[in-house]
C-alpha cells in the first residue's frame, strides 16, 4: 500500500474550514461542560461568602443596637434607683423630725400637767393640813379649856385661828 | 542516508465535490477529532460533580484551570472582554493538546498550517471586527491610506499579514521541532549502525564490554563514587546492545531514550510556550484593535 502526503507546507480548504468548524465546536463543549460549570461552583461561592459577611453584620448591629438599649434601660434604672433612694431619705428625715416634734410636744404637755398636777396636790395637801390642824386645834383646845362652846362659835373661833395661821402660813 | 519529512497523510480523496472540486481529507482532520474528543471528555469529568463546600482534588485542579485562565485575560485585555475567555481558553487547550499529542506518535493537528491558519483566522475577523467598532467603518478605510494614499497597498498587505504570522509562527516552531527530532532521529540510526557495526562484529569483544561495565559497576558501588559507576552502567548497556546485535537483533539501539532529551525541549517546552504565545498575541490584537 503506497501512502500519499500533502506537501509540507500547503493550502488544503478543506482542512482550513473543517478546522474552523473544529474550534467553534470546542468552544462550545469546553464553555458549556467546563467553564460555565466552573463559573456557576465559583459564584455560588462567593455569593454564600458574602451572604454570610452580610449576615454577620446585621447580627453585628443588631448586637450594638440591643447593647445601646440596654445601656439606656441601665441608666435610666440606676435614675430611678437613685431618685427613690433620695425621696426615702427625704420622707425618713422629715418623718424622724415629725416624731421629735410631737415627741418633744409630749414630752412638755407631760411636763405642764405634772407641774399642775403638783399644784393641785400641794394645795390640796395644804387643805388636809388645815383641815387636820384646825381639827387638832378644836380637839387641843377643847381639852385645855375645859369649856363647852357651841357650834356656831367654836367654828367661829376656829375660822379666826386658821385666818391667822394662814397668815402666818 | 535520506531523511523524508512530510506533510499530513491523505487519508481519502473525493473527485469532482460540487463547489470545491478535488477535496482531500487529511490526517489533520483525523488527529483533530482525536484531540477534540480528549479535550471534550476533560472538559466533561473537570465540569461535573462541581460542589460548592467540601472540594476534591479534581475539582481544585478545574477551578485553579479556570482562575488562571480568566487572571491571564484579565490580566492582558482587562474585565470588559469577558466574553472572550472561552474563545482564548479553546485555543489554548486545543493548541497545547495538539502539540503534545505527537508525543504519542500521532500526527500533530498543529503540524498543519491549515490549523493554525483556521485560528488565526478567526482571530484576525474578531480584531477586525473591533477596528470597525472602535472607530467606525468610513475611518477604518480611511485608516488604510495613512499617511499618504500611495501606501494603500502596503497597508492592506500588513493587515492581511496579521494572521498569517500569526498562523506561521506558531506552525514554523512545531515543524522546527518535527524537522529537528527527525534529523536526529536520522543521525542517530546511522550512529548506531555504524558503532554497533563495529562493536558488534564479535561476541567475546562484546561480552568482554559488558563484563568490564559490570566490574566497574561493582567498583564504583565499592568505593562510593560516581564516575566509575556511569561508566560502568554505559559499557554494560553498549556490551549488551553489541551482543544482541551479533545475535541478529539488529536495531538501531542509540535511537532509544537519546531522543527524549531534545524532544523535552521541541515538543513540551515549544508546545507550550507556542500555545501561551499564540493566546496572548490573540488578546493583545483584540485589546489594541477595540482602541484601549
Amino acid at each position: 500500500m503506497d501512502t500519499i502526503y500533502q506537501s509540507l507546507v500547503t493550502v488544503n480548504p478543506v482542512t482550513l474550514i473543517g478546522q474552523i468548524c473544529n474550534l467553534f465546536i470546542q468552544l462550545y463543549i469546553f464553555k458549556r461542560f467546563f467553564l460555565d460549570k466552573v463559573k456557576a461552583v465559583l459564584d455560588q461561592r462567593r455569593e454564600a461568602a458574602d451572604r454570610q459577611i452580610a449576615d454577620a453584620e446585621a447580627a453585628k448591629s443588631e448586637a450594638l443596637a440591643m447593647k445601646q438599649t440596654y445601656e439606656q434601660n441601665m441608666l435610666q434604672a440606676k435614675a430611678k434607683a437613685d431618685d427613690l433612694l433620695r425621696n426615702a431619705q427625704k420622707t425618713a428625715a422629715a418623718r424622724s423630725e415629725e416624731m421629735l416634734r410631737q415627741t418633744q410636744q409630749q414630752v412638755s404637755q407631760l411636763k405642764a400637767k405634772a407641774s399642775s398636777d403638783i399644784v393641785l396636790e400641794k394645795k390640796k395637801a395644804i387643805n388636809d393640813a388645815k383641815n387636820q390642824i384646825s381639827d387638832l386645834a378644836v380637839a387641843i383646845a377643847g381639852k385645855v379649856v375645859q369649856r363647852e362652846l357651841n357650834e356656831a362659835d367654836q367654828s367661829r373661833l376656829i375660822d379666826s385661828f386658821l385666818a391667822e395661821l394662814g397668815e402666818d402660813l | 542516508m535520506e531523511v523524508e519529512i512530510n506533510g499530513a497523510r491523505i487519508l481519502a480523496t473525493f473527485e469532482n465535490v460540487p463547489l470545491l472540486g478535488t477535496v482531500q481529507i487529511t490526517q489533520t482532520l483525523a488527529a483533530a477529532l482525536l484531540v477534540m474528543v480528549i479535550i471534550s471528555a476533560l472538559s466533561i469529568w473537570l465540569g461535573s460533580g462541581l460542589k460548592v463546600t467540601g472540594i476534591s482534588r479534581k475539582q481544585a485542579a478545574a477551578e485553579m484551570l479556570y482562575t488562571s485562565l480568566v487572571k491571564f485575560v484579565r490580566g492582558n485585555m482587562g474585565v470588559q472582554f469577558d466574553h472572550y475567555i472561552p474563545l482564548v481558553g479553546t485555543i489554548f487547550v486545543t493548541s497545547v493538546v495538539s502539540n503534545l499529542i505527537s508525543l504519542l506518535g500521532i500526527w500533530s493537528p498543529t503540524a498543519d498550517l491549515m490549523t493554525e491558519l483556521a485560528w488565526a483566522l478567526v482571530v484576525f475577523v474578531l480584531i477586525t471586527y473591533h477596528k470597525i467598532k472602535a472607530s467606525g467603518i468610513l475611518s477604518y478605510l480611511k485608516g488604510f491610506l495613512d499617511p499618504i494614499f500611495i501606501l494603500a497597498p502596503i497597508n492592506v498587505m500588513s493587515e492581511c499579514f496579521t494572521p498569517v504570522s500569526m498562523a506561521c509562527r506558531h506552525f514554523g516552531n512545531i515543524l522546527s521541532g518535527t524537522v529537528i527530532n527527525a534529523l536526529i532521529y536520522a543521525a542517530l540510526t546511522a550512529a548506531s549502525s555504524a558503532l554497533f557495526g563495529v562493536l558488534g562484529s564479535s561476541l567475546a569483544a562484546a561480552v568482554l564490554l559488558a563484563l568490564l561495565g559490570a566490574g566497574l559497576i561493582l567498583l564504583g558501588r565499592k568505593k562510593q563514587k560516581k564516575l566509575p559507576f556511569v561508566l560502568g552502567i554505559l559499557l554494560a548497556l553498549l556490551g549488551i546492545c553489541a551482543a544482541l546485535t551479533n545475535l541478529g537483533a539488529d536495531y538501531p539501539w542509540l535511537t532509544i531514550g537519546i531522543p527524549a532529551i531534545p524532544s523535552l525541549y521541541f515538543d513540551w517546552f515549544g508546545g507550550c510556550i507556542q500555545a501561551f504565545i499564540f493566546c496572548t498575541l490573540t488578546t493583545l490584537f483584540i485589546k489594541q484593535a477595540a482602541g484601549d
